[in-house]
């Protein structure tokens, strides 16, 4: 309908504050210090809990999975910024992209999960074999071929990301057009790659925690989640960004990252309400269970909870063009989002675990703390000495310039 | 000519978007209040250049949207547990998850009908008299002209000096437009 | 520190009238720099003088098929649904096939307006019109069949809520009751954004008029619209948040529609998926549609430089990615068919790809997920014999994926003993060649007295729009 603004010729003079053409130099340089030092004290605090049965897996693996599907988000934001030529995301893409990097350390943080793999699925334990239903789905869900599925997962998402940063990286120095143009041409068979492997990724992570249960649509449901909190992480690092590369980051893009969230929040919910009423109409036993657990005394509340919290109020409160366009309000709705992301996780992970009732505990804590802090200290160790913008990407003006309807 | 021919305002004819936004600033900066744009799309930045509050377009599509939504839930609700229940396959007579998708539609086509009347209102539409379609240049606002027309009603209106104004600001062709007489219709 | 600086004259592009993608010299969404003026003659054109003899062609063949539906529908209300091939076990055959094939025709028209619009995609203005309006004729064609197919269409509107002397009401737990809401609150939103974005259309053709019932006609519809930026702000408001409805709007129905088939406990229906699917479904179709419908208008109405092949370009962009999307789904199923371990589930896969209509099945797949692979190559995409085969095509592998989900599931469930095989009639047949005639005649009827593209959007994203110079 109305015309956007355009770069005005194809030469493009574009004034950056020096903050974002140079590294930062005091930006985020005490977060490899501060997230290293915090993971490694909470990981310590956690680890003695190792012993006393599944409770320290399943808080590890809600933990993990936390932290894996934000950088997994990264990961599906800079690839679909890059197939889709998408131009105002460009200010914000060097964040996605050192998001989406953590992958290989995260890689690293899956060693406990290996190591507790009996703990956390029933159908690693020997008695799976008495299990007629295991008996059938064995091939798949066998230790070896699992393990071998999340090292190849793992590894090509941080081979992706690696890739893609590093191309980034390099159009730093060379403002090279052509490799805007590379990156769009590997962008497509990217997604679908990722598409199948996010798949199985939440089939086998999460899905199969109850291995009698099953449904199609879940690897959406993990991608919608992990959308959601990626989106909501950038609106985070986009406002800490601010401080080092000052207006560059206009209300123009927090609008839009605004408008994302809040777009994928309701994709989410059609996505959840579509699992459960398809379930529950259909009502038979075998997948009713899964749900039954969930809306039992013990796990009915967290199910409200998450309902009303992940998408009721964010709906309402994103919905406002003043709240998105406030760095300030959709902070506070960022926040919010990320922890209701966490409890999204920790209610499809527990209640396998623990079918009659959420026991928080303090391990649930540090294990969060462990692996963020961890990951917030690789994100600092990428971002360090680069810049946070992506300076000479032929797009980037169209980004600094473009305004909202 | 019968009926009475009165002096209904001035009409400016512009060639660019780029002009009629300047003009419009222009305009705007003289303090006239009772003037509007006419283009054949929407210009970008005309709302700011004229001065003009944002839409409440939203505010109708929200209400009505709430009601509709509210509206068909409360319909399913009554007709299943009340007026006509009926067990079926042993589901609750409120079987809410099954009454969600009825209440979506609801809602959405409550929010359309807010969006369409709020714009028919606020746009005070249809209106098919008005004293422009009286001018013949003015047809060509649909086409690839664009206007100014400020209304002889404005206080600060004055036939020479509001002329000599809009020429200032890169008027193509100033008429004069009346009211009244037997070719003001649209139709 | 300055950004990267490209020098335009590499690109081939004289800068001027340009809108220039700094990567790649992306050309002008409209060609021939025709201005304003010229945009509105183009369009305006087709609709004032005589049509094309082509057109008289194809709105006879179009005729004579709405006239074997009109003869269908009568012979169905005569004799009864028993002229048809439902039967037991497959109690849903054609009629529900054709009807989730129309709808989900529709749904590319909103994806065009609505989802692109929010996307900020400007080259959707020049085919955004004519999709919106193949989607009220598609929803039209879509909801004739759950009126016809009941046994007694003359109560047809029991399915309203409507105050009534038996105190009976809708049963609204059941799908087919969403079905009823959904598909015609969508013929209806459709055709409310429709309708919004042809006012000033219509107005362009009001002040152009040359006679005085094409004046009264046009200038009725176009409701005294003059232009002014107090109301284009209040229309533009409008028109965004219609795109914003028709968005979830788009998702919702065509999920309701595939909710009829999830909602049961039948192997091969009964799988979370298939709202997403469904929905990618439609789009890929619907965009195929359009694609058809353009290939022939563009050139027949001689709009070739609104329509051009940077638009086919891109929508063989979307019809590779909804196309990906519904191949992930077939393998999702697939893969869980065998994971969940049941095995009326992994029976039923196995007997659409190797029982009785096996053939249905191979034709659906190589239609769906082999043809789209095309459009890997930019070659391919902007070769119209191409885009116009792979379309048809396309179009052809999604009515017979509802085929197979319909019949194969059906067919053979849970009991050998209650197998069975589906046939269609010759009255199924001809049912389903009349519903393209009704699409058609009214296709025809649209692009002989209403502006194809919407002429004043195509303005709006023309380099002489710009307001900043």
């Amino acid at each position: 309908m109305r015309t956007d603004a355009e770069p005005e010729t194809a030469h493009q003079e574009v004034a950056l504050p020096a903050g974002a053409t140079e590294p930062p130099r005091q930006w985020g340089r005490k977060l490899p210090a501060v997230g290293f030092g915090l993971g490694a004290v909470a990981l310590g605090a956690s680890v003695p809990f190792a012993g006393g049965g599944p409770r320290f897996y399943g808080s590890y693996l809600v933990a993990w999975l936390f932290a894996v599907s934000i950088a997994l988000g990264g990961l599906f934001f800079v690839l679909l910024h890059h197939g889709a030529r998408a131009g105002w995301s460009t200010v914000v893409r060097r964040l996605a992209e050192h998001l989406a990097a953590t992958m290989p350390l995260l890689a690293v943080l899956a060693v406990p999960l290996a190591l507790g793999l009996e703990e956390l699925y029933p159908w690693a334990r020997p008695e799976a074999a008495q299990d007629e239903l295991l008996a059938a789905k064995s091939a798949w869900l066998d230790p070896g071929f699992f393990l071998a599925r999340a090292a190849a997962v793992l590894g090509i998402w941080s081979l992706l990301a690696w890739w893609f940063r590093r191309r980034s990286l390099a159009q730093d120095a060379s403002g090279d057009p052509a490799i805007s143009r590379r990156l769009k041409a590997l962008a497509a068979p990217g997604l679908i790659v990722f598409g199948l492997t996010l798949t199985v990724a939440a089939f086998d992570w999460i899905m199969s925690l109850d291995p009698h249960w099953y449904s199609t649509i879940f690897g959406v449901y993990f991608f919608a989640g992990s959308v959601v909190a990626v989106f909501s992480t950038l609106i985070l690092l986009a406002l800490a960004a601010r401080s080092a590369v000052g207006e560059v980051v206009t209300a123009e893009h927090f609008h839009d990252l605004g408008k994302l969230l809040f777009a994928f929040v309701v994709f989410w919910a059609y996505i959840a309400f579509s699992q459960f009423m398809l379930i529950w109409y259909g009502n038979i036993p075998e997948e009713t269970l899964w749900y039954a657990h969930r809306t039992g005394p013990g796990w009915e509340g967290v199910t409200v909870a998450l309902a009303a919290g992940h998408f009721v109020l964010p709906f309402f409160f994103l919905l406002s063009r003043a709240v998105k366009r406030r760095a300030a309000t959709l902070v506070a709705g960022a926040v919010w989002m990320l922890a209701m992301h966490y409890l999204d996780l920790y209610w499809l992970v527990m209640p396998n675990l623990d079918p009659h009732g959420a026991h928080p505990h303090a391990l649930d804590l540090t294990t969060l703390v462990a692996v963020v802090g961890f990951g917030a200290g690789a994100f600092g160790l990428l971002a360090r000495r680069r810049a946070l913008v992506p300076v000479r990407d032929p797009r980037l003006a169209e980004s600094l310039s473009f305004e909202n309807v | 000519m019968s009926g009475e021919r009165k002096l209904w305002g001035l009409l400016a004819e512009f060639t660019s978007p780029a002009r009629l936004a300047e003009a419009c600033r222009g305009v705007r900066d003289a303090g006239y209040s009772r003037w509007d744009a006419h283009t054949p799309f929407p210009v970008h930045g005309l709302e700011a250049a004229m001065g003009l509050r944002r839409s409440p377009v939203g505010w109708f599509v929200l209400g009505l949207g709430l009601a509709g939504a509210a509206g068909g839930m409360l319909l399913q609700w009554w007709t299943a547990t009340t007026a006509y229940p009926l067990v079926i396959s042993g589901k609750p007579l409120f079987s809410w998850p099954a009454f969600v998708p009825v209440m979506f539609e609801c809602g959405v086509l409550g929010g359309a009908a807010g969006a369409v009347l709020g714009f028919l209102l606020l746009a005070r539409l249809p209106q098919p008299f008005h004293p422009l379609f009286s001018s013949e240049r003015f047809e060509r606002f649909s086409d690839d002209r664009f206007f100014i027309s400020i209304e002889a009603a404005d206080p600060r209106f004055d036939r020479a000096a509001t002329a000599e104004l809009l020429d200032r600001l890169g008027a193509q062709h100033v008429e004069a437009v009346e009211t009244g007489g037997a070719a003001a219709a649209a139709a | 520190m300055a950004v990267a600086e490209i020098d335009p004259h590499t690109l081939d592009i004289d800068p001027a009238v340009t809108d220039i993608d700094p990567v790649e010299g992306r050309p002008r969404l409209v060609a021939g720099a025709p201005g304003f003026h010229g945009v509105t003659e183009a369009v305006a054109r087709p609709v004032e003088w005589k049509p094309p003899r082509g057109w008289y062609v194809v709105l006879a063949i179009s005729l004579a098929a709405l006239g074997i539906f009109g003869v269908a529908i009568a012979w169905l209300f005569w004799e009864g649904v028993g002229i048809w091939g439902n039967n037991i076990p497959v109690g849903w055959g054609f009629p529900i096939v054709n009807f989730v094939f129309w709808v989900g025709i529709g749904h590319a028209g909103t994806l065009i307006s609505a989802v692109l619009f929010l996307l900020r995609q400007r080259w959707r203005t020049s085919i955004n019109r004519a999709a919106e309006a193949m989607t009220i004729f598609a929803v039209m064609c879509a909801l004739v069949f759950p009126g016809i197919h009941v046994g007694r269409p003359w109560l047809a509107y029991w399915m309203l809520p409507l105050p009534n002397q038996m105190a009976m009401w809708p049963q609204f737990r059941s799908p087919l009751m969403w079905d009823v809401f959904a598909v015609s609150i969508y013929g209806t939103v459709s055709l409310l954004f429709w309708y919004l974005g042809l006012i000033p259309d219509l107005a362009t053709l009001r002040d152009r008029a040359k006679t005085r019932i094409r004046r009264l006609a046009y200038g009725l519809f176009a409701i005294g619209w003059r232009g002014s930026h107090r109301q284009w702000m209040h229309y533009e408001k409008a028109y965004l948040l219609l795109a914003g409805l028709a968005t979830p709007l788009v998702l919702s129905v065509h999920s309701v529609v595939s909710f009829d088939f999830a909602t049961s406990q039948i192997p091969g229906w009964h799988t979370t998926i298939f709202p997403p699917y469904f929905v990618a479904g439609a789009i890929f179709s619907g965009v195929a549609m359009v694609v058809t419908l353009m290939v022939v208008c563009r050139v027949a109405f001689r709009l070739t430089h609104l329509i051009t092949l940077l638009h086919f370009d891109r929508m063989a962009k979307l019809m590779l990615l909804t196309g990906t999307l519904v191949g992930y789904a077939y393998a999702t199923e697939f893969f869980i068919a065998w994971y969940s371990g049941n095995p009326f589930e992994r029976f039923a896969f196995i007997n659409r790809a190797l029982g009785p209509y096996a053939w249905s099945y191979w034709i659906m797949v190589t239609c769906n997920v082999v043809v789209p692979q095309l459009f890997w190559f930019k070659k391919l995409r902007t070769y119209i014999p191409v885009l116009f085969v792979a379309s048809i095509l396309i179009n052809v592998g999604m009515w017979f994926e509802r085929f197979v989900i319909v019949v194969t599931s059906l067919h053979r469930d849970f009991l050998p003993s209650a197998w069975g095989l589906y046939a269609p009639t010759t009255w199924d047949i001809l049912t389903l060649i009349g519903s393209f005639g009704l699409f058609f005649t009214m296709f025809c009827l649209f692009v002989r007295f209403l502006p194809m593209v919407a002429i004043s959007e195509v303005k709006g994203v023309l380099p002489e729009a710009r307001v900043h110079e």
